[in-house]
């Protein structure tokens, strides 16, 4: 079936579950859509459902009930063409490492109905691009991890997908090469203009790629927004305090006397209370008035994991 | 690599609708993967080949030359269509191991996400497999007939032959490409594998006549595909007496006979390759 599919989102997501055999309910029900040319980030730790979503969205995971679109075409009922115009580079390596570079370059060309008259410019130009020219004829088993990523994101790109999916991009990888390929990442849009979805637990990337992101806890996404959105519910500052004893009685004693509202947490020893509408020196000088006994005091700019944290009570890079 | 490196041009104007990718043009590319990758891995090559060669040039002759005799037949060149049962299954078999590195280790998930109908990736495999057994086939045979197996290479006789091992073929490998799915390591995979691949040898009439078995393990042999393959390559290559289609079948028609048993080994392959995939599908979409 032909679409008109301009107009459409590129990724739209209606009441998307996944219960695995035995009852585990891996993905509990979430909507959200992706517009063209938009950076997407799903957050959360392992186990939040992320992986499972990619998976229905690529058509390796059956959905249990709800629906997903990519480009207007159902990934249950036209799988093929929901395929077609997408591409995946996985969280672990999926790369043939008997073969040399160019030639999984051009397995994947082929598969994708990339026109043969295409395949080599295109091979050369993004060998060129992600600094892979001098590696393109040797077997991708003598590559360091970092060249073997680049060139599944380069290879990802050979068929010029519309939308492309980034699972976990740069786990795994030293923090260099992590840092470097958030760059190369970062770069993709304004060189493909491509749609991508990058599912992640690391924050600075989030914070660095995406146009929005959907924080994922326990199946369900807890949160949608642009990052800057999400960091401005928590205002300006965050006052982190180091308690002895029990961490959550002492924040229920924060809020019983009003110091602390509900979009404060505590994780491990530390309590943690945004300042929004305060001073942080007022806010201290609140909880010592309680008379809670704290061991270190600190604040800074909040981060999406504490947006995470108020949203969950758990910890991301679980 | 810096991040300075990586320098990007302004993208060309994009296509609107995907394209898609012919049925045949992605077997073509799924097989010449596999194919490569086969070629990378003399393990893939060379192990199966090995006992079924010593089979056809050492014990075979050193048997023959010792005695044992079959009505109206070289025993030697009995042996030698007889080892061609024992190829088939462990070349298939050892296919099943790329199978499991591929998932593990190789580019499989990169396939699955690629806008192809997915049991191509099976039959990209198949056909694989089903060449380079060929060519051991012919490596087998060539090896035997110069260490005086007497073959008949008629066009109907090799007709027979092919037509037997292309089937049993199909149906090894849907066993190994179903175990491969549903074992999880290459080292569960090998223990399993002489079970499958090498078992059915001892019983299916590769060496001897099943008539020489006890008649209840006769019986088990009718049952075996390998029994019926066997059977129809001798049929073909060496005995147009049917011997062996008549220890099977009792009747007297022999083409008769060699088209029942094909139809035998043609049902398993297609029971097996079904299989086969659907177990796929359930791996790969789960």
């Amino acid at each position: 079936m032909e679409h008109n599919d301009t107009q459409l989102p590129a990724v739209s997501v209606r009441g998307l579950t996944k219960t695995w055999a035995g009852g585990v309910e891996a993905v509990k029900g979430i909507d959200f859509e992706v517009a063209t040319g938009e950076v997407f980030g799903l957050l959360g730790p392992n186990g939040a459902g992320k992986s499972t979503t990619v998976g229905m969205l690529t058509t390796t995971v059956r959905p249990t009930s709800g629906s997903a679109r990519l480009h207007g075409r159902d990934v249950a009922t036209d799988a093929i063409a929901a395929r077609a115009d997408s591409a995946v580079v996985f969280q672990d390596p999926v790369v043939d490492r008997a073969l040399t570079g160019r030639r999984n370059f051009e397995i994947h060309a082929r598969l994708w109905g990339v026109a043969p008259n295409d395949v080599n410019p295109r091979i050369e130009q993004l060998a060129d691009s992600f600094d892979l020219a001098d590696l393109l004829d040797r077997p991708v088993a003598t590559y360091s991890g970092g060249q073997r990523r680049r060139l599944e994101i380069a290879r990802a790109l050979v068929s010029e997908p519309r939308l492309l999916f980034l699972d976990e991009p740069t786990v795994g990888l030293d923090p260099r090469i992590r840092y470097e390929l958030i760059d190369v990442i970062g770069g993709l849009r304004a060189r493909f203009g491509a749609t991508v979805l990058l599912t992640t637990h690391y924050l600075d990337e989030a914070e660095r790629l995406c146009d929005r992101v959907g924080i994922m806890h326990a199946g369900r996404i807890v949160a949608l927004d642009r990052p800057a959105n999400l960091l401005a519910a928590l205002g300006d500052q965050v006052l982190e305090l180091r308690v002895d004893g029990d961490p959550t009685a002492a924040l229920a004693r924060l809020r019983s006397c009003g110091v602390a509202g509900h979009d404060s947490f505590a994780v491990g020893a530390t309590v943690t209370i945004p300042v929004r509408g305060r001073t942080a020196d007022g806010v201290l000088a609140s909880v010592r008035g309680t008379g809670l006994a704290t061991t270190a005091t600190s604040t800074r700019p909040p981060t999406l994991d504490d947006v995470y944290l108020r949203l969950t009570g758990d910890t991301l890079a679980a | 690599m810096s991040a300075q490196t990586v320098t990007l041009s302004p993208v060309a104007a994009r296509r609107e609708h995907p394209r898609a990718t012919g049925a045949l043009s992605a077997l073509t590319t799924l097989t010449r993967r596999r194919l490569a990758l086969s070629a990378r891995t003399p393990r893939e090559l060379l192990v199966p080949l090995l006992t079924p060669v010593l089979f056809a040039l050492v014990i075979a002759p050193a048997l023959a030359s010792i005695g044992p005799t079959i009505p109206g037949l070289d025993y030697m060149s009995f042996a030698a269509v007889g080892t061609v049962g024992l190829l088939i299954p462990l070349n298939c078999m050892f296919s099943g191991i790329g199978v499991i590195i591929d998932r593990e280790t190789g580019a499989r998930r990169d396939l699955l996400a690629a806008p192809v109908s997915r049991p191509l990736i099976v039959l990209a495999n198949l056909a694989v497999a089903l060449m380079i057994t060929a060519l051991q086939v012919v490596v087998l045979i060539i090896a035997a007939a110069g260490r005086g197996a007497d073959l008949n290479t008629s066009a109907s006789a090799v007709a027979w032959f092919l037509g037997a091992a292309v089937l049993l073929g199909i149906a090894m490998y849907s066993v190994a490409e179903t175990l491969s799915n549903r074992i999880p390591t290459v080292e569960e995979y090998t223990g399993a594998l002489p079970a499958i691949a090498i078992v059915p040898f001892f019983f299916a009439g590769s060496l001897f006549p099943i008539t020489a078995l006890p008649s209840a393990l006769a019986g088990f042999a009718r049952m075996l595909p390998l029994t019926h393959a066997l059977a129809v390559m001798r049929y073909g290559l060496l005995d147009h007496n049917a011997s062996g289609l008549h220890d099977i079948w009792g009747m007297s028609n022999a083409s008769l006979m060699a088209g029942l048993s094909l139809a035998v080994v043609g049902a398993y392959a297609a029971v097996l390759s079904t299989m086969a995939l659907r177990t796929f599908r359930d791996s790969v979409e789960s």
